[in-house]
């Protein structure tokens, strides 16, 4: 990568994460979808906090947050991100930032780190809040590493991997349907049990991270009897679950992040074919 | 920089020809572009700008080829563009918004392009209104962010779709002023349906109609095309059915038409001098 292009990357990244940190829809939805959340339910709180429903272990109780937040906050997530590359043509500035010499590829990659983490902020504010709250709580300091590890090899690639197709699809569907599309496979993939349809979860593809949760946080639910990787009796799509080992878990982000590549270079000749 | 362009065609998805085996030549210094509605100016600019690829032809800037990855590169780094249909970022503020192009155009040092930024948002007179949103813009005050965009990083081409449009008479003179100022040993390709901007900048003129050349000459052959052929002519009839009418003013209770038209459109008509626009029209008009 040439210095130049080093440049634009940042330059994008900057000014990307700068608008979109302040839009007041990345802190709203978070936000409501955690209230809401709550209101019908939701055992985030009770999992910490409730000495009869949390585990005794800090490790088994901030990877089962993990595994909430993470749910519930990528469906906004990906909703949030939506318009980013589309925006640039509908805004219609489009025209001045392709005239410029700064290569396309590197403003793309910039536009995706620097919306991409700022539409994380929140989730990830969310995460270490009640982790640490967690952490305050019960003595256990440790909560907050686990919350880091956990946050690297479970959060941040099924972020990345969202993140580029929320990108990348609405250039070829209106990103109102790239919405509908998304929240219904958020539900369909981890929701519906496998043997019941063809699902991506418990794949190697299922960005909620089955196989790190599973074979590198060594996590089987708040009970201890879940999980959320590996082979179905009965599923389709069988050969996408091998058994989970850390070096299954590892090729599962590796894949992961491999996949969000594939979804930008994709976006990135989208667009470079309309020229 | 000089801008060579030959058998140049422009096929749009759907049929459309908007450019038609152009071919045409734009020396350094000031030139201006004319042409109907659809006649493929806005085209051309954004294939020179490397917006829009051509279906085929050539087109070299100072000898780099339009055609290559590195050629298109090469012409951007010394290109300043302000599109026809500009739109900015609502979210950030006009400096932070010309910050971020002048990042783009390569500007790394941070002192030099802040420097910058406030001497075209003084340009543009905009200082007062440098920190506010975008979002809150009048469409002028956006159309001066995207000249003051354009000028950043110091191009040895520029090329602007319509600039004046949209601006307040004050605003579009005090423009076209700077842009005459601003060409010296330059390429300035300016498009507009104002043909008096290019009448009070510009020596040399390109007219496209369909996507083909039909005049490129000075300012003055192109007004001497209707060399006796305009007319002014008083009547409290009818307006005259010959020619183009390019003025009519309430006079004595009549009317007088300034009309353009091969042969006198009545006993009453004088001849009088020929402008730019009346030089536009004897082309056009068919
Ligand atoms: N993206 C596009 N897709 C299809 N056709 C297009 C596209 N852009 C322009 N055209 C067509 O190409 C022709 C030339 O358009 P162009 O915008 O170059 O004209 P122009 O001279 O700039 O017109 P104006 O004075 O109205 O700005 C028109 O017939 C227009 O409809
Ligand atoms: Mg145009």
């Amino acid at each position: 990568m040439t210095s130049q292009t080093a440049r634009a990357l940042g330059a994008s990244l900057r000014y990307e994460f700068r608008m979109q940190v302040r839009k007041p829809s990345v802190w709203i939805v978070p936000a409501l979808t955690v209230v809401l959340f709550l209101l019908i339910g939701g055992s985030l709180l009770r999992d910490l906090f409730d000495p009869d429903e949390s585990s005794d272990d800090a490790r088994t109780t901030v990877v089962g947050l993990a595994v909430q937040v993470h749910t519930l906050l990528s469906i906004g997530y990906g909703c949030l991100l939506a318009d980013r590359l589309v925006r640039d043509d509908r805004l219609r500035v489009a025209p001045i930032l392709d005239a410029t010499p700064a290569r396309p590829s590197a403003r793309l990659v910039g536009k995706y780190l620097g919306a991409g983490a700022a539409t994380a902020v929140p989730i990830l504010a969310v995460y270490f809040g009640f982790a640490a709250a967690y952490a305050v709580h019960t003595g256990a300091p440790d909560a907050l590493g686990w919350a880091l590890a956990t946050c690297a090899v479970v959060i941040v690639p099924g972020l990345l991997f969202v993140a580029a197709f929320a990108l990348a699809v609405p250039l070829i569907m209106p990103a109102p349907l790239f919405r509908v599309f998304f929240v219904g496979y958020w539900l369909w993939g981890n929701v519906v049990a496998p043997d019941m349809m063809p699902t991506l979860a418990r794949t190697l593809i299922h960005p909620l991270g089955g196989y790190p949760l599973d074979a590198l946080l060594d996590f089987h639910g708040i009970d201890g009897g879940d999980t959320w990787a590996g082979p179905v009796p009965g599923a389709t799509l069988n050969f996408l679950r091998p058994d989970p080992t850390p070096t299954t878990a590892w090729l599962s982000i590796a894949v992961l992040l491999a996949l969000a590549a594939v979804a930008l270079a994709g976006g990135h000749a989208v667009r470079a074919r309309r020229a | 920089m000089r801008i060579e362009i030959s058998g140049l065609t422009k096929t749009y998805r759907g049929g459309v020809a908007a450019l038609d085996g152009l071919d045409l030549v734009v020396p350094t210094g000031m030139f201006g572009l004319l042409g109907a509605n659809g006649a493929g100016k806005t085209t051309l600019m954004r294939i020179l700008a490397g917006l829009v690829r051509p279906t085929s032809g050539r087109v070299t800037v100072s000898g780099h080829d339009m055609g290559t990855g590195a050629g298109r590169t090469a012409v951007q780094h010394a290109l300043g563009y302000l599109p026809q249909d500009l739109g900015v970022y609502p979210d950030l503020t006009a400096r932070q918004f010309l910050d971020y192009v002048a990042l783009l155009k390569g500007m790394d040092d941070r002192a030099a392009r802040r420097r910058r930024v406030g001497e075209l948002l003084e340009v543009v007179a905009l200082t007062g209104d440098a920190d506010r949103r975008l979002r809150g813009f009048s469409g002028g005050m956006r159309q001066r962010v995207g000249i003051a965009q354009a000028l950043l990083a110091d191009p040895r081409l520029l090329i602007v779709d319509e600039p004046t449009a949209g601006l307040d008479p004050e605003e579009r003179i005090r423009f076209r002023t700077l842009l005459s100022q601003f060409a010296g040993r330059r390429t300035v390709l300016l498009s507009t349906h104002i043909v008096d901007d290019i009448a009070q900048t510009c020596r040399e003129v390109a007219v496209l109609a369909r996507g083909r050349l039909i005049f490129r000459g000075t300012v003055d052959e192109l007004t001497h095309r209707a060399r006796g052929r305009v007319w002014s002519i008083v009547t409290d009839g009818p307006p005259p059915a010959e020619g183009t009418v390019v003025s009519a003013l309430p006079h004595d209770g009549g009317m007088r038409y300034r009309v353009v038209a091969p042969a006198a459109p009545g006993p009453q008509a004088r001849p009088v001098d020929p402008a730019l626009e009346d030089g536009y029209l004897a082309l056009t008009a068919r």
